[in-house]
């Protein structure tokens, strides 16, 4: 016995309801990746099912994602091509022939998505407007209508902070009323700026911001990214949403306004498996150390707390987040390690597999072991999905299983080899059975004659209160000199559930009592519209925005416009480093998690940029200093790294989405966006502790192509004619935020930067 | 000068390593009594009412070296049981009249049929046990805390009495704070230890080669490093930032340490993993250098991947430079073999590059820049252990690492035998599974696919270490299955499938295979070319270390625990 059960608790589960074909909103529908009930489980069934085991249409495109269906069209992620020409493509199809009706690519830009792990996710079909949404691990959240015409677009990674994982997870956005909630462990500015596992809210018609939330903790907790799929209920009166963390939680937010509501710590890694609600259960999983055994991973139930207006636990002081619910929230445990896979729910039943190929089925209420069949030597990936007294598993070395359970043992109904890896859940839907592997997407049909669609139990939506606060919108915003925004104003009550709007309100600068940086950003209002006047400098702060008794905080940046130069000379140096004992000071508040990555030093009776090596957590500043749609333009800076004959740094440059570096332990002048995809190199001599000027732009052509074009020469020589490097892109990134860049292998040597400037090409 | 270059310095001066050796020919003192296995989660355990053995007592019983013919198996002092890293033990009389037991509700196991003793390690264990004169060592993480100042995330050693399985020590090092990208959470020490005379040499999991005294502070802090309350704060690298840190009568005695990432520039990759194995008056170390996030770049392409330090001062001595690092896969986890093949003192290193390489163990090459000194490793002869066709497409493109039936690197030990040397190719499990290959090297032959006696391409990727006895090779591969192949033509006798991942590597054992995976079964195969399953033993956790044999007792270590098998 490689598990055990503790004392469970039971509840009543919630089930589906009689037949109404006719007003059956999910009827032929399968809009997001956890289907009609967030359970994974379909709301079809077959009169005279067969299973026909020859797909009736493949396309030959990889994806690691799951397919949805909507209105007759099926929207699938796949990526396609290799090396600098490898996409991801958001492909909309005919339901029947999966014949291809649009189409819209992206790529990947810096990130650090290692061995083809692209989408790692799947669309999301609002069903009130048809449209459709992506995310992707690059950080690029998208609105697309039903035509393929972008919505509304934002570059997460550019514009808040997102940072890059190995893991390539992506996951889903899930909409809920007028909300679209995506997430990611961000580095941002102020309170923000410490990397946290966040959600942000975005107006799902507009794209703009109206909360950003972090419920969850930070180092030593914060060990991954998590993909973990929000997953909504109506507790108490308000929409609220559960999802896990990057950093070991479980936690509850509030949908309308992102107020963290609870959380618990399970674990001391990630919890990457969305969780499942069942009755007044929450069942979840994970797959790292427990919090309080020295067993790894469990299978589990939490009895959702019911009462929202009660204190429910205290914020930890030295944390943050949420207010942290104790141990005795858990109904249930059952010993079972996984990571990616999350539960199954159909009635009571709960379907788990864990990381070595095992599928248990445990009573939902109380967690007591069903029966267990080992399927396969590894189930690393793929959630299950149920349909009609079937389990359809799709298996990471490629094989798609279905298993009858309707009986006290499962019964194994097909298992067919499909061509590459399988990563994602299958997919169920009027009598088609989906599934996306490294090398197709399937089409495989249940044959039949006739289909039922069970009714889903009606989203309680909650009745809005008396207005009790003022949301902005957006709740960010960021400028440069010279320009403004309108922000609008919503009222929410006191369950953030949307109230209506107000037209004026007063608006003072606000410093939270708590913050460490009492920064104003510099820019003044006129009514509701904000701006920046033409000399405005560099700032990040907040406002407070009040009509008679509601109130309500926007956050703001502005960001140097071009030309910029910042020599660093007028920074205040107003800290003393502990070891070094040296003074330093830090870069423009509005620089993106900058602070705890770069200092401001004085090297040589100059005041220069210097790369942090406090913490090896942060050997890599990757910061970026504009607005994510700037193009065109030029970047140079003076840049040096420290070193020695066995250890040199990398230092380089930002522009349009290109990180373009003098790499010292190699000796190259190197451009790259991702190492694996788009990755050119000269020989180019560094020694260590002397100057370069480094110059780099970059220039797009109208078929879409562009060149890199770099320069180094050392400080104070002539600036040679010829470019060091001119690195071609076929399909050039044709904007992106200008930064700066250092990387001190293991914290071991800094780097230098110093008259920084950014033009406009002509 | 910094604490890192002081320390070699002070240990570099002349006279240290002299009385280093007379003290250990010093009779030891009274040592305290061993602790009790520990059986609660969260707190240190309360000291076993009746004191067993001390280490220094059981040493006095304990033997050598095994005679090849010792019915018992002798000691069992590095990884792979000696330097040609065959894991063949000439033990007899072993009875695997066993089982796992259940887990019990604090943690402890119940009902293990035929273990003198149990006890708790972290929550993941992969520093199979080595066991030398009275003491048993294992590498694992800090998930069951016995010492009350250390609590958290550690790699830890943890020194137990042969005897009774009480602790007599523990080594805790505390976290890089890279993260995942150098030092993956929960690992804990990966590393063997390597035990010569009173010295146990230990792979931190921060990169840093650490001697230690296997009497812990039984006998006093002997030096000359002497801040060992300050290396549980930040490692080497953060001595002169801590705070001394009391960890009581159980902490471990540093001889002397050596910083591989401050010193060499070396970026490892997820963990520095990889057992020292000694040669003269050397000890050889895999540096775990490796690729960084991006699992393309190579931060560090000119760092050495294998370094020869002196025993006694861990200074370094040598360093590999034949450009392996320029050409590294994913990293170097290998831990290197030691041999006298045809007469030549030879390392033997599996490569990051899929090659294996021999370099000689006692002359390296001498550069000069400036006023410093560089000893370059002397290459002996280079071998391409990963097929052409797993590098190359038909097209002569380079096929995409990570993939299927893509180019890996050797991860396992490489196996030296009968003056031949064998190599196995694999993956980080996380990479999943594909194409594998045994390649059988005649080391005579110099360098090239000439000296390619044979290769066995039928198994997949492995990270386990080949097994010979009797001119008959076990390999286990990464898909679960376990392969006997005649050692010398290559030639497979039969195949078994144990339908789970495999990490570990076999021992061969009077006259059985022994082999765990990860469904937690300890398979039991009969040695020899006629296939014949003898027995599946079941245990409450995975099985990603291998079992050992020594002085009679039969070793298994799950996830969570470690079982000694045998009379008490």
């Amino acid at each position: 016995m490689r598990h055990h059960i503790r004392v469970g608790a039971v509840f009543l589960a919630m089930g589906v309801s009689a037949f109404a074909e006719e007003e059956n909103p999910d009827k032929g529908n399968w809009v997001s990746w956890r289907g009609p009930l967030q359970t994974g489980e379909s709301l079809e069934s077959y009169k005279d099912y067969e299973f026909n085991s020859e797909p009736v249409w493949t396309d030959s495109i990889a994806g690691r994602g799951h397919p949805v269906i909507f209105n007759g069209r099926i929207y699938s992620w796949g990526y396609r091509g290799s090396g600098a020409e490898l996409m991801e493509v958001l492909q909309a199809r005919e339901e029947e022939s999966g014949k291809v009706i649009w189409e819209r690519e992206t790529q990947e830009f810096m990130s650090d998505t290692a061995y083809s792990r692209y989408t790692i996710g799947a669309p999301t079909v609002d069903p009130a407007t048809g449209n459709i949404f992506l995310g992707n691990t690059y950080g690029e959240v998208m609105c697309y209508n039903s035509d393929g015409e972008t919505v509304w677009y934002h570059s997460l990674v550019e514009r808040f902070g997102r940072l890059t994982f190995p893991n390539g997870r992506a996951g889903s956005l899930v909409i809920d009323g007028d909300i679209a909630i995506f997430r990611g462990v961000t580095a941002y500015w102020g309170a923000d700026g410490p990397a946290r596992d966040r959600f942000f809210g975005f107006d799902k018609n507009t794209g703009e911001l109206l909360w950003s939330s972090t419920p969850g903790v930070g180092p030593p907790y914060l060990k991954d990214s998590s993909m973990s799929t929000p997953v909504l209920a109506t507790v108490d009166g308000r929409r609220v949403f559960y999802a896990g963390t990057g950093c070991g939680n479980i936690v509850c937010v509030t949908v309308g306004d992102g107020t963290p509501l609870w959380r618990t710590q399970v674990s001391k890694g990630g919890v990457n498996a969305s969780p499942v609600v069942h009755g007044e259960n929450l069942i979840c999983i994970h797959g790292a150390e427990n919090i309080d055994t020295t067993e790894t991973g469990r299978l589990f139930a939490i009895k959702i707390p019911q009462d929202l207006d009660v204190p429910l636990g205290e914020v930890e002081a030295d944390q943050g987040g949420a207010p942290k619910l104790g141990p005795e929230v858990e109904s249930w445990r059952y010993t079972f390690e996984q990571f990616n896979c999350s539960p199954l729910i159909h009635g009571d039943k709960v379907y788990q597999m864990d990381k070595t190929g095992l599928l248990i089925c445990v009573d939902a209420n109380s967690g007591k072991l069903l029966w267990e069949s080992k399927l396969a030597n590894e189930q690393l990936f793929a959630s299950p999905v149920y349909a009609d007294g079937k389990l359809y598993i799709t298996t990471s070395p490629g094989d798609l299983i279905i298993l009858d359970v309707t009986a006290d043992e499962p019964k194994q109904v097909e298992k067919i080899k499909l061509e590459g890896n399988c990563y994602g859940s299958p997919t169920i839907c009027n009598g088609r059975v989906y599934v996306h592997t490294s090398e197709k997407l399937y089409a495989f049909e249940i044959k039949n004659s006739g289909i039922t669609w069970a009714m889903a139990p009606k989203v309680e939506r909650p009745t809005p209160g008396a207005p009790a606060k003022l949301l902005p919108v957006p709740s960010d915003v960021l400028l440069t000199p010279g320009t403004s925004q309108e922000i609008k104003l919503r009222t929410l009550d006191a369950a953030g559930n949307h109230v209506g709007t107000v037209e004026t309100a007063t608006w003072a600068t606000f410093i939270p009592p708590t913050a460490k940086v009492k920064a104003e950003m510099d820019a003044s209002f006129e009514g509701n519209t904000i701006s920046a006047s033409a000399g405005a400098k560099e700032s990040a702060g907040a406002w407070k925005a009040t009509s008679g008794e509601l109130s309500g905080i926007l956050r703001g940046r502005v960001a140097g416009s071009l030309p910029y130069a910042q020599d660093f000379e007028g920074a205040a140096m107003p800290e003393e480093h502990p070891i070094d004992k040296v003074k330093f000071g830090h870069p423009p508040l509005s620089w993106i998690g900058a602070r705890l990555k770069w200092e401001i030093r004085e090297i040589g009776g100059s005041k220069v940029l210097a790369k942090t090596l406090d913490t090896v957590l942060f050997q890599r500043g990757l910061t970026f200093i504009g607005v994510p749609d700037s193009k065109n333009y030029t970047v140079q800076a003076d840049v040096m790294t420290d070193g020695n004959r066995r250890i040199k740094s990398v230092v380089g440059l930002i522009n349009q989405r290109y990180i373009i570096a003098l790499v010292g332990n190699s000796n190259l002048l190197e451009v790259s966006s991702n190492h694996e995809h788009f990755n050119e190199a000269v020989p180019f001599p560094i020694a260590a502790n002397e100057w370069y000027t480094l110059k780099t732009r970059v220039d797009v052509a109208e078929d879409g192509s562009g060149v890199i074009r770099a320069k180094a020469w050392k400080k104070g020589e002539p600036e040679p004619d010829a470019w060091t490097i001119e690195a071609k892109h076929s399909h050039a990134h044709a904007m992106g935020a200008p930064g700066v860049y250092g990387f001190s292998p293991q914290a071991q040597k800094s780097v230098f930067i110093d008259n920084l400037s950014v033009t406009q090409n002509d | 000068m910094k604490p890192i270059e002081f320390l070699i310095a002070l240990a570099t001066v002349g006279g240290l390593s002299l009385a280093s050796c007379e003290r250990a020919a010093e009779p030891a003192p009274e040592a305290p009594a061993p602790e009790a296995p520990a059986t609660e989660t969260s707190a240190p355990s309360e000291p076993e009412p009746e004191a067993s053995v001390s280490p220094q007592s059981a040493r006095v019983e304990a033997k050598e070296f095994a005679a090849e013919d010792d019915p018992s198996g002798g000691e069992w002092t590095q990884w792979g049981r000696d330097g040609s890293k065959n894991m063949a033990s000439p033990a007899t009389g072993i009875s695997l009249d066993i089982s796992g037991g259940d887990t019990g509700e604090g943690g402890e196991i119940e009902g293990a049929k035929g273990a003198k003793w149990v006890v708790k390690l972290g929550s993941q264990a992969y520093g199979t046990p080595t066991i030398y004169q009275g003491q048993v060592f294992v590498g694992t993480n800090n998930e069951e805390p016995r010492i009350e100042a250390v609590k958290g995330d550690y790699g830890i050693v943890m020194a137990f009495d042969e005897k009774t399985g009480g602790l007599n020590w523990q080594f805790s090092v505390p976290k890089l704070e890279a993260g995942k990208v150098s030092d993956w959470e929960y690992l804990g020490i990966c590393s063997s230890i390597l035990l010569d005379g009173k010295n146990g040499y230990v792979v931190s999991n921060r990169g840093e080669v650490i001697c230690l005294d296997t009497y812990g502070m039984s006998d006093g802090n002997d030096g000359p490093f002497e801040d060992e309350a300050k290396y549980v704060v930040g490692g080497l690298e953060k001595l002169d930032q801590a705070e001394p840190v009391d960890k009581g009568d159980k902490g471990a005695d540093i001889v002397w340490g050596y910083d591989i990432r401050s010193e060499l520039g070396v970026f490892p990759h997820n963990i520095t993993s990889s057992s020292a194995v000694l040669a003269g008056d050397k000890i050889f170390v895999t540096t775990s250098n490796g690729v960084d996030w991006s699992h393309i770049n190579i931060p560090a392409p000119t760092a050495p991947s294998l370094i020869a330090l002196d025993k006694e001062t861990g200074a370094l001595v040598g360093e590999e430079a034949s450009g392996i690092s320029e050409n590294i896969m994913h990293c170097n986890w290998s831990s290197p073999a030691y041999a006298e093949i045809n007469g030549v003192p030879t390392v033997i290193f599996g490569a990051g590059d899929g090659y294996t390489y021999g370099f000689h163990a006692n002359e390296f090459d001498v550069e000069k820049d400036g006023d410093e000194e560089f000893y370059l490793m002397k290459e002996l002869w280079k071998v391409n252990c990963c097929p052409d066709d797993y590098r190359f497409d038909e097209k002569g493109e380079p096929i995409k690492y990570a993939t299927y039936p893509g180019p890996s690197e050797i991860i396992s030990s490489p196996v030296v035998y009968n003056n031949k040397v064998y190599a196995v190719i694999g993956q980080d499990p996380e990479h999943g599974e594909g194409v594998g290959a045994v390649t059988c090297i005649d080391p005579s032959k110099g360098s090239g696919d000439d000296a390619i006696v044979w290769q066995f391409k039928e198994l997949g990727r492995s990270i386990s270490t080949p097994s010979i006895a009797d001119g008959l090779l076990y390999i286990a591969d990464y898909s679960g299955r376990l392969f006997c192949l005649d050692a010398e033509t290559g030639e497979q006798y039969w195949e078994h499938d144990t339908l789970s991942h495999i990490w570990s590597s076999t021992l061969v054992v009077d006259g059985k295979v022994l082999l765990g995976n990860e469904d937690g079964e300890l398979v039991v195969l009969k040695a020899g070319k006629e296939y014949e399953e003898l027995a599946t033993i079941n245990y409450p956790a995975p099985i990603y270390s291998t079992c050992v044999v020594a002085n009679g007792t039969l070793y298994v270590m799950t996830q969570t625990h470690l079982y000694a098998y045998g009379q008490p």
